[in-house]
């Protein structure tokens, strides 16, 4: 059942040219060089100490990696993060990596 | 992306939460709808956080159900400033005094500067503007418009031809222009007499010279009236004598004559008159833009019929003038009377304002001999008249004789 909804979605997504995090019910994540990291669209706060902060998204966790973090923002489904990033990396996916 | 400065117009707390783990309550929080921001982890089991002031109880009510503490770290914003203030009282109070001090300080009057004039009269212009109130050390808006006070000043010190008085911020500028007061021919000068209107004349005074028109003469304007060439034709064997009685002196007369004017008049048959009975209420107010607060008078007078009149000063701060104003009316109470007037008393009217009309406007010393209705008019319920008035009056006009040496 979940495949055949993932199936129509990516569908969807292709065929009518839809924005994938609307689609996909993804986390839509936009970094600016090393210093900020702004997440929409995440399902939680899982871990958070000065160094990391790992955040639920579908199907897995996002865990960004650094030093001096300091969340500029919360707010329901978002999060502004500062600090020197170092690594961006999803967990529980095919081992995507992001920098 | 939208980032959210703290607004520090608003209030707004740090939090310090503490417990296992406590970035997750932050995280319930947030989804509960609580903006935070500024988090920041201290150790292991303290974090810090932003939240504003109004989101406190919101935060208690999620705190009751868990098992983590929440302390107060400190209190931003406005508003907690606010707060500190108002336990400073004295402090307040002194800013407060200091203020109204400004306040008062900027609406008194602080000198009155007189140029333009020698001393005796600007001792004179100062014990009149002392005398209508105005003198340093006496409140702006109590202080007469510069209009008035120019006029006042006119009216009272002579001496002056023309005043320009300026309100500078709390110095009054008064500029003054004395009256040196020329004649327009210096006596003494030959002078000669002449008519200044056409008339019949009726009486002559002479009491220098020598008179070149007699009583029932009619004259046109230019005429030598009286002469101060007491030379005539003839008397040219008189110029040897030694006293040199060719030369011409300033001839000196008073020549009435009957001269003739006429005047049209329009009266109406029905005139309202209003009369101010003597009843009259003062209403204070401060105005501000287009609204009017009334702090002193509230009641409306219940007058039928008034008139106001209305007083506006501005009121200053050091050298800027504030957006409110002090205004000041008075409504006297008035009595409108409908009145109606036969034809025989429209002209009667008519007749008499034509002849206060025209002696305006010769002076006192004519008088109207006869009046004589030449056309009467009544058309829309007025009437028209056109009057033809005999007057005697004062013709001469002095001019002088040139001399060619």
């Amino acid at each position: 059942m979940k495949k055949w909804q993932q199936r129509i979605r990516s569908l969807l997504m292709e065929q009518f040219s839809l924005p994938s995090d609307v689609v996909m019910e993804m986390p839509r994540i936009t970094i600016i060089g090393h210093l900020h990291f702004y997440i929409e669209n995440h399902q939680g706060l899982a871990l958070y100490t000065n160094e990391e902060l790992k955040l639920k998204v579908t199907n897995g966790f996002v865990s960004i990696k650094g030093h001096s973090f300091v969340l500029k923002m919360m707010l329901p489904k978002e999060i502004m993060l500062e600090g020197t990033i170092s690594e961006v990396i999803f967990l529980n996916h095919e081992g995507e990596k992001e920098d | 992306m939208k980032k959210q400065n703290p607004p520090s117009i608003r209030a707004y707390v740090t939090v310090r939460v503490k417990g296992v783990k406590p970035e997750l309550f932050l995280q319930k929080c947030a989804s509960k709808g609580i903006p935070i921001w500024d988090v920041k982890k201290i150790d292991a089991a303290c974090c810090e956080a932003t939240i504003m002031f109004k989101d406190l109880g919101a935060l208690r009510k999620l705190r009751r159900n868990s098992l983590y503490k929440v302390s107060f770290a400190g209190q931003k914003g406005f508003p907690f400033f606010l707060s500190r203030l108002s336990r400073k009282k004295f402090l307040l109070a002194g800013i407060f005094t200091g203020f109204l001090f400004f306040f008062i300080l900027s609406n008194l009057l602080w000198s009155v500067h007189i140029t333009g004039v020698p001393k005796e009269i600007e001792e004179k212009i100062e014990t009149e503007l002392e005398a209508f109130g105005v003198y340093p050390g006496v409140w702006l808006f109590s202080l007469a418009t510069p209009k008035d006070i120019q006029r006042q000043l006119l009216n009272e010190v002579p001496e002056l031809l023309w005043t320009g008085v300026q309100l500078q911020g709390t110095s009054l500028q008064l500029e003054a222009v004395e009256k040196t007061i020329v004649e327009e021919i210096p006596p003494g000068e030959p002078r000669d007499l002449v008519a200044t209107k056409k008339g019949v004349i009726t009486n002559m005074y002479v009491s220098r010279g020598r008179a070149e028109v007699s009583v029932n003469d009619y004259v046109v304007p230019g005429k030598i009236l009286v002469s101060g060439n007491l030379n005539t034709e003839e008397g040219e064997d008189n110029t040897e004598t030694e006293e040199d009685p060719d030369k011409p002196i300033a001839a000196e007369a008073e020549v009435l004559a009957n001269t003739w004017y006429e005047v049209h008049v329009t009266v109406p048959l029905q005139y309202q008159t209003e009369e101010i009975t003597g009843n009259q209420k003062t209403k204070h107010y401060l105005r501000f833009g287009d609204v009017q607060l009334p702090f002193w008078g509230f009641k409306n007078p219940d007058y039928s019929h008034s008139q106001e009149e209305r007083k506006e000063q501005p009121i200053h701060f050091l050298k800027w003038e504030l957006p409110f104003s002090y205004v000041s009316s008075e409504i006297s109470e008035t009595e409108k009377t409908d009145e109606e007037r036969s034809n025989e008393e429209a002209i009667k009217a008519g007749v008499e304002q034509a002849k206060i009309q025209l002696l305006n406007e010769l002076g006192p010393e004519a008088t109207v001999l006869s009046e004589k209705i030449l056309h009467e008019h009544i058309e829309h319920g007025k009437v028209e008249l056109v009057l033809y008035l005999s007057v005697e009056e004062n013709i001469v006009k002095e001019e002088l004789i040139i001399q060619g040496d």
